[in-house]
């Protein structure tokens, strides 16, 4: 099935992209949808198989497939809204369609392979879709940002591979070849040290480009902002997603050789750090877009300061990780709503919206009241189990430091937040509003909606899956 | 004695033949072979003026140098035979007598309290500076490879089994040949020709010598000219009998004289600025060679 | 013969840290390419005839003659100025080059490891240090993807280390170099010289906070 799909998929994305007619390309997304839910729902069927040698369907990867699966029918939603409102252009609209499509075909295919090299050619096939995805609207700054993350994106890629390459001089102590996931972590404790650090440093440096950590979070601060609004959610959700994937998976690896208490080291600096750059720039951002993606850095930093403390922590990453795709998504969902009122992303332009667009307004209320984690929203639980597995591993002083940021980030968060729905609007005229209409906010209900129900009464099924993810990890 | 007697011979003639070179390759017939040599047999025997704002070092400073080229001549070996002295880090000598012999070129230039000189001087030292790591790293691999420190011992032992020590001869003799360039002042890091204020090094260190004193700096030049052809020369010779070594000897110093009239035909002097950066990329591929001996002996330290 | 390759690849790196202008950024591209080429042959004779036809294939049409051709079609279809314009003057990136080719020795050294060839390690870091400092110390958008380019040609090197066991590592290693060159210079670097005039780095400072 995953060889169908595959192919099944880039036949689609080809047809879009050489198709101009409109009716046609609603088909074929439509299409995509079904074949990619069908994909789903036979891989959650078919858990631990393996199909093609090279892509097993574990526990991680089917949580995260449905993830993106429910994430995908409302981002192509929007898209075509998105689209409606602009003006009509053939060319570009297949572009950014066989685009979205190949995006989340090679995200698919990454969660689901199991050998590191596999990883990262779809890991570099999200970067190719992803850049033509954030230069749709054609103009400098967009060209701008296109440029820097295509930039950063292949300096990571040949970090990632360098490191890759340090791997397989791991193994040549080991007696083997294989360079699989399953093969490195049974081979963990035999693998030589030395080797070992360096790669988990070069891959750990370039995935932090896809998840959005210190160092290389720069190039998707700049993407989010600059890409339409449906993919901007894509990008921050579940290509975020995907970066975890890869450090988890490396970490596993990790985790099972001598080398475990100086890997949580090194992630622990980063996460830190990135909660503290986020902390910084949040404070003085004036784009709202902008600021939802420094808060999905935060939110990165803390997903891996859950796997850094151990314990319950790893059950409370995974959580995070997956409410956080939803709530980041229906953010900038409701995002590309309040463009199309204000044309405007700055914070001083907008403003008073509970007048201009009611459901819109409320979702953002929720949405901001699930992204600062406060009940009943999912998030707070999830980070709560996290700041626990901090305490219980004593990492007191860093746990102290952590609320005490993250303290500075609600507020700033919430300044902006409370800007935008109750102050009046500065200079804004009120003449030619774009009527919204409500039942375009109801995928966001929904997204909120399914984060507060995963949260507070987790079906079996979830629970287990979350467990079976986490089994390979020393507890 | 036989290098030193050979190397004074080889002096003779070289700067003729590369001034005949570069006249030949301008179309023109050019000066006898031997006209350098007229040239400064007629200074020496007129008189020197001496200025007044100048001391004794002005004085004595081109005997200085003479004396000190004569003594790096005298520890050059030839093939296998030692030059008349010889002992362990003789290259070290050499090096430092030379630089004996250039700084007091430098300070007499100093002396004589014109501008022009100083700025030739500093830059002439400047240059000799970003040379001598060179001439260092190239010996301390030889000395490496070959395990002696005594240039007759290196030369000796060198032999050139594996491709690799090919390489490195090759590589050896183009940057003897730079530094040789670099020494004495010629194409591409100065232009002996020019004699505007901007661009001299050398040239306008000697302004203000005449008669004898400017006879001797003249032939020391072309002592140094044969004297690192008898470096280069000695690269090549290895352990073979003495009616084989004396041709390849003065071949090698005519095909170096050729060669030099050649490069200073065809090439211009580099800009004055970047020059500095050339001379240290000489000093730079020098320690690549040095890094490719230690490969070559498999040690690390 | 492989070893003298190796150390003429290395001094091209010295070359590239004096040079002024960017059509011999781009010969010394080409001329790595072409040593690439040679040390590629020699090292990877033992695998299967279809693997090493596709390496040689891709070293010689790529590195050596495609991306210097485009390279140079870029460069005269944006009017781009000859010189390089770095940051620090050419004196010092000589002396950082040769101490980052001294550092990545020392270094190695601290690598007691018999399995990989010393040599490899050395080259490879040096040239990977070396396009990182060419990316971050040249004003220029277009030495921005020279670097890069310097930095695949690293890494092509490191991957040569292990060629002989996992002939699969060097092929990635090739897809990456087709990435590259198909996208950063195919797409964009064309697309830079329309929308923004000044193909000056100072020009990308537009997003920030």
């Amino acid at each position: 099935m995953t060889g169908i799909y595959l192919a099944g998929a880039f036949i689609i994305s080809g047809l879009l992209f050489f198709n101009r007619n409109k009716t046609y390309n609603y088909l074929l997304v439509i299409g995509f949808l079904l074949l990619q839910i069908g994909f789903t729902i036979y891989e959650y069927l078919h858990l631990h198989t393996t199909e093609l040698n090279y892509f097993t369907a574990d526990a991680l990867a089917i949580l995260l497939l449905v993830t993106l699966t429910i994430i995908s029918i409302p981002a192509m939603y929007h898209s075509y809204v998105y689209l409606e409102t602009k003006q009509d252009n053939p060319k570009h609209r297949a572009i950014y369609f066989a685009a979205m499509v190949a995006l989340l075909t090679s995200i698919s295919a990454a969660y689901l392979s199991n050998h590191i090299a596999v990883t990262w050619i779809f890991v570099e096939l999200t970067t190719l879709s992803a850049s033509a995805l954030i230069y749709h609207r054609r103009n400098n700054r967009s060209l701008e940002g296109t440029w820097k993350y295509v930039f950063v994106c292949a300096i990571s890629i040949t970090l990632i591979f360098i490191g890759i390459l340090f791997l397989s001089f791991t193994l040549q102590q080991a007696g083997t070849d294989d360079l699989s996931f399953a093969v490195l972590i049974k081979k963990a404790p035999q693998l030589n040290l030395f080797w070992l650090r360096l790669a988990f440093i070069f891959i750990f440096t370039g995935f932090t480009a896809k998840l959005g950590l210190v160092p290389m979070y720069t190039a998707g601060i700049d993407a989010k902002d600059k890409a339409p609004s449906p993919a901007g959610a894509i990008l921050s959700s579940v290509l975020m997603n995907m970066g975890f994937v890869g450090i988890f998976r490396i970490y596993t690896v990790m985790a099972n050789s001598p080398l475990h208490l100086w890997t949580n080291h090194v992630i622990l600096i980063a996460a830190i750090l990135s909660i503290f750059v986020a902390t910084v720039y949040m404070t003085k951002v004036k784009n709202i877009k902008r600021m939802f993606a420094y808060s999905s850095i935060e939110h990165m930093g803390i997903v891996m300061l859950g796997l850094v403390a151990g314990g319950v922590g790893y059950y409370a990453a995974i959580l995070h990780i997956i409410f956080h795709a939803f709530i980041k998504s229906s953010l900038f969902f409701q995002m590309g709503q309040v463009y199309r009122i204000y044309k405007s992303k700055s914070i001083y332009d907008v403003g008073n919206y509970f007048k201009y667009n009611l459901t819109g307004a409320i979702v953002m209320l929720l949405g901001f009241f699930s992204a600062t984690a406060m009940p009943p929203s999912g998030l707070f639980i999830s980070e709560f189990l996290i700041f626990r597995s901090l305490f219980e591993a004593s990492y007191l002083w860093v746990l102290i430091v952590v609320m005490l940021l993250l303290t500075v980030i609600i507020w700033a968060f919430g300044k902006n937040v409370f800007k935008l729905l109750f102050s009046p609007a500065v200079d804004f005229k009120e003449d030619n509003i774009e009527k919204i209409n409500p039942m375009e906010s109801i995928s966001q209900f929904i997204l909120l909606g399914l984060v507060v129900y995963l949260g507070l009464n987790p079906p079996q099924e979830f629970v287990t899956l979350i467990h079976e993810a986490i089994k390979n990890l020393p507890h | 004695m036989i290098s030193f007697i050979l190397i004074i011979v080889a002096s003779i003639f070289f700067t003729g033949i590369i001034i005949r070179t570069k006249s030949i390759t301008s179309g023109r017939k050019g000066p006898g072979i031997l006209q350098p040599m007229k040239d400064i047999f007629r200074l020496f025997k007129k008189g020197a003026v001496y200025s007044k704002t100048t001391s004794f070092i002005f004085q004595i400073a081109p005997s200085v140098y003479f004396a000190s080229v004569i003594m790096a001549i005298l520890v050059i070996p030839f093939g296998q035979y030692k030059g008349m002295i010889s002992f362990d880090g003789d290259f070290v000598f050499f090096a430092y007598v030379l630089g004996t012999g250039k700084f007091f070129s430098i300070i007499s230039a100093l002396d004589t309290g014109s501008s022009f000189e100083g700025m030739g001087a500093s830059r002439e030292a400047l240059f000799s500076m970003f040379a001598e790591p060179a001439f260092f790293i190239l010996m301390g691999s030889l000395a490496l490879l070959t395990g002696h420190t005594s240039f007759q011992q290196i030369f000796a032992s060198l032999h050139f089994g594996s491709y690799i020590s090919y390489i490195l001869g090759v590589m050896a003799t183009f940057v003897l040949v730079m530094i040789t360039l670099v020494e004495n002042s010629r194409m591409p890091f100065d232009d002996p020709k020019t004699h505007l204020e901007l661009t001299m090094v050398h040239e306008v260190m000697i302004l203000d010598n005449s008669g004898f004193d400017l006879g001797l700096i003249l032939y020391a030049t072309n002592l140094k000219f044969a004297m690192y052809g008898a470096l280069i020369a000695n690269l090549f010779m290895g352990s073979f009998p003495l009616y084989l070594t004396i041709p390849i000897f003065l071949g090698i110093q005519i095909l170096f004289a050729i060669a030099v009239g050649i490069l200073e035909s065809f090439t211009a002097r580099f800009r004055m600025n970047h020059n500095a950066q050339y001379i240290l990329a000489l000093s730079s591929v020098t320690l690549l060679i040095f890094l490719g001996v230690l490969l070559v002996l498999g040690q690390f330290s | 013969m492989a070893n003298v390759l190796l150390i003429i690849f290395t001094i091209s790196l010295l070359y590239l840290g004096i040079a002024h202008r960017l059509f011999t950024y781009i010969k010394i591209l080409a001329f790595q390419g072409v040593l690439l080429f040679g040390i590629a042959f020699i090292e990877l004779i033992q695998i299967n005839i279809a693997n090493l036809t596709f390496v040689l294939l891709e070293t010689i049409v790529f590195k050596a003659i495609a991306i210097p051709y485009f390279l140079n079609y870029v460069i005269k279809r944006n009017r781009i100025t000859r010189d390089a314009e770095p940051y620090l003057p050419n004196f010092i990136s000589l002396i950082i080059i040769t101490l980052i080719i001294i550092t990545t020795f020392v270094l190695s050294n601290a690598i007691a490891d018999e399995r990989i060839s010393k040599i490899y390690f050395v080259v490879a870091l040096s040239t990977l240090f070396t396009g990182l400092y060419i990316i971050v110390t040249r004003h220029k958008i277009i030495t921005h993807v020279m670097g890069y380019l310097v930095i695949e040609n690293g890494v092509f090197i490191l991957s040569l280390a292990v060629g002989n066991e996992m002939p699969m590592l060097v092929n990635l290693g090739i897809m990456l170099d087709i990435f590259a060159s198909v996208f950063l210079l195919g797409i964009f670097v064309n697309r830079i010289g329309d929308v923004l005039k000044d193909v000056d780095v100072d020009q990308l400072k537009n997003l920030k906070d």
